[in-house]
């Protein structure tokens, strides 16, 4: 870049966060060794925040990987994802999918980022009032079959579900205190795993993956009625969406249990 | 255009940086200082446990929120989302003041979290006294703007940094938070002279005194960079002394501490020496 490409103060500063990001590029014409010793000083300044803010939000992670792995794993987020929020933690948006794709030989690494991700997420999440089982239950007395059919539910702001693959309850659990031994990560089978708050502490479970579909469908829009044909599957016949039914409202017990559901929706 | 706000009052007091490990110090006990201060980013959140235990210490202790990415020196103007959330955060919490810095910190597509420095231009001038109007208008009071600690200066630079404070304060009204560990590393790093840079400065215009540590040069590295991250050096304590007696009524001193944040009373015992200092250099001579 020359002066004349460079003369107005909103050209200047995208030059010079272009200068930060990449420290190949060349620094503006004009510049000597004065201007170059400084721009080393933000060029460091930059990494080194946003790798300890993801080093501060990614813990467990980093306890799995260990410091060098994580370490290197960050800077790789940092240069391939520069932020554009205000928010400095925004900058751990998308590391479980860096995590994927830089530990492909351990997949639980993805799932641990993923998890500490959500709860830092639920951590700042508005305020709500769960709706408990007494309050549902004078809020349903009256319903008919067609009113649990189109029944529509409203839960904590930013709750989550997914599907996992490792036991990150145990891994969880080991990766909080560096003397316990590691545990094997793999479940036998892949698990729900729903993550909300607990007033105003981040938690999480494992879960049938059957609860965790019927949670993230009805979080999308989804009828109470939706959801038992969805764990009805194809074709069902009456059993299957009598068990169907009572799967469902297995789910439905534990949300209001755990405090998940904030209400129903008119 | 610059519309009129509120005098910002004066406010003496003595004060540090409410962070995560001083929490419970702070809700469980009293501690002696006379406001807290906290990062604005930190707060501007739409709830959870922080929040509410920002609420919890306002009940006992003025409070001031300080931010570090309005980015006011934004070529492109600022962000209108941060302006609202700053604002509900204000009318959360009903500060003393709120601050920021005199820097920049993103273009239109990337964020640097860092507080990167200004072209002092009439150009950059007219830039932030524009995003000044817009940020104070949007919060409907006078804002205090600190000076930053910078690593280069530019080669089209029209202005020295206090003659930029200077004429900023004069066009929106603003008010200046002065970091006196800032103009230290500032001097040192550019070669003016920081007495220089008080005397040309509009005292009347100050509110708040900010105090931290720095990394001091190397035989490596010339550059002396702003950590806040250990004691606060000698040479800033003697220009605090010196600011101090220069200022024409009392403004809030803080003890900024961001990083390798040590217990309460070793702050404590930094704050007492800055109000030693001041009680000092206020004290009028005898006769």
């Amino acid at each position: 870049m020359s002066a004349s490409e460079t003369t107005t103060l909103a050209e200047r500063q995208a030059a010079f966060m272009r200068a930060i990001l990449d420290d190949a590029l060349p620094l503006p014409l004009g510049w000597g060794n004065s201007q170059a010793a400084g721009m080393a000083v933000y060029r460091g300044n930059y990494r080194s925040a946003l790798m300890d803010a993801l080093a501060d939000t990614f813990e467990r992670t980093k306890a799995y990987v260990g410091e060098q792995a994580f370490s290197q794993a960050s800077a790789h987020h940092a240069i391939a994802n520069p932020p554009a929020s205000w928010t400095i933690d925004e900058a751990g948006a998308g590391f479980d999918a860096t995590c994927a794709e830089l530990f492909g030989d351990n997949p639980e690494v993805a799932e641990i980022a993923w998890l500490e991700w959500a709860m830092l997420d639920l951590a700042t999440a508005p305020d709500s009032e769960p709706l408990d089982p007494a309050g549902f239950g004078a809020r349903t007395a009256q319903f008919g079959d067609e009113d649990w059919m189109g029944l529509r539910l409203e839960f904590q702001p930013r709750a989550m579900s997914r599907i996992v693959h490792h036991d990150l309850t145990a891994l969880w659990t080991v990766l909080g205190d560096e003397n316990e031994p590691r545990p094997d990560p793999s479940l036998p089978e892949p698990q729900g795993c729903l993550v909300w708050r607990e007033g105003e502490r981040p938690t999480f479970i494992l879960v049938e993956p059957g609860n965790a579909h019927a949670f993230a469908a009805m979080q999308g829009g989804a009828s109470y009625g939706d959801v038992i044909a969805l764990l009805a599957g194809d074709a069902p016949d009456d059993q299957a969406v009598q068990n169907a039914a009572m799967r469902a409202g297995g789910y439905l017990g534990q949300w209001l249990q755990e405090g998940i559901v904030t209400g129903l929706k008119a | 255009m610059s519309q009129k706000h509120s005098t910002i009052s004066r406010f003496g007091g003595f004060g540090l940086g409410l962070r995560r490990t001083h929490y419970d110090d702070f809700l469980d006990g009293d501690v002696p200082v006379d406001f807290v201060e906290v990062i604005s980013e930190n707060y501007m959140i739409e709830g959870g446990r922080q929040l509410r235990i920002l609420e919890q210490v306002r009940e006992k202790l003025p409070v001031i929120i300080h931010g570090v990415s309005m980015s006011i020196g934004s070529a492109g103007g600022l962000d209108t989302d941060y302006l609202a959330k700053l604002k509900q955060l204000e009318r959360r919490i009903d500060p003393l003041w709120v601050s920021d810095h005199l820097c920049w910190t993103r273009t239109s597509a990337h964020n640097s979290h860092d507080l990167l420095p200004m072209p002092l231009t009439e150009e950059a001038l007219q830039a932030v006294c524009a995003n000044i109007d817009q940020a104070q208008n949007a919060l409907g009071r006078a804002m205090l703007f600190e000076n930053p600690s910078s690593y280069l200066t530019f080669p089209e630079d029209e202005l020295t940094e206090w003659e930029f404070l200077t004429e900023m304060t004069r066009r929106t009204g603003c008010y200046l938070l002065l970091d006196i560990n800032n103009i230290y590393v500032s001097a040192a790093n550019h070669g003016f002279s920081a007495q220089d840079y008080l005397a040309g400065l509009p005292l009347e215009r100050v509110r708040q005194i900010h105090l931290a540590g720095h990394d001091p040069a190397t035989p490596e590295r010339a550059i002396i960079i702003d950590t806040h991250d250990r004691k606060v050096a000698d040479g800033v304590w003697d220009l605090y002394a010196k600011a101090v007696g220069m200022l024409p009524g009392p403004v809030a001193t803080m003890i900024e501490r961001d990083d390798h944040i040590p217990p309460l009373p070793e702050l404590l015992a930094e704050l007492d020496r800055a109000r030693g200092i001041a009680s000092e250099a206020r004290e009028p001579v005898p006769a």
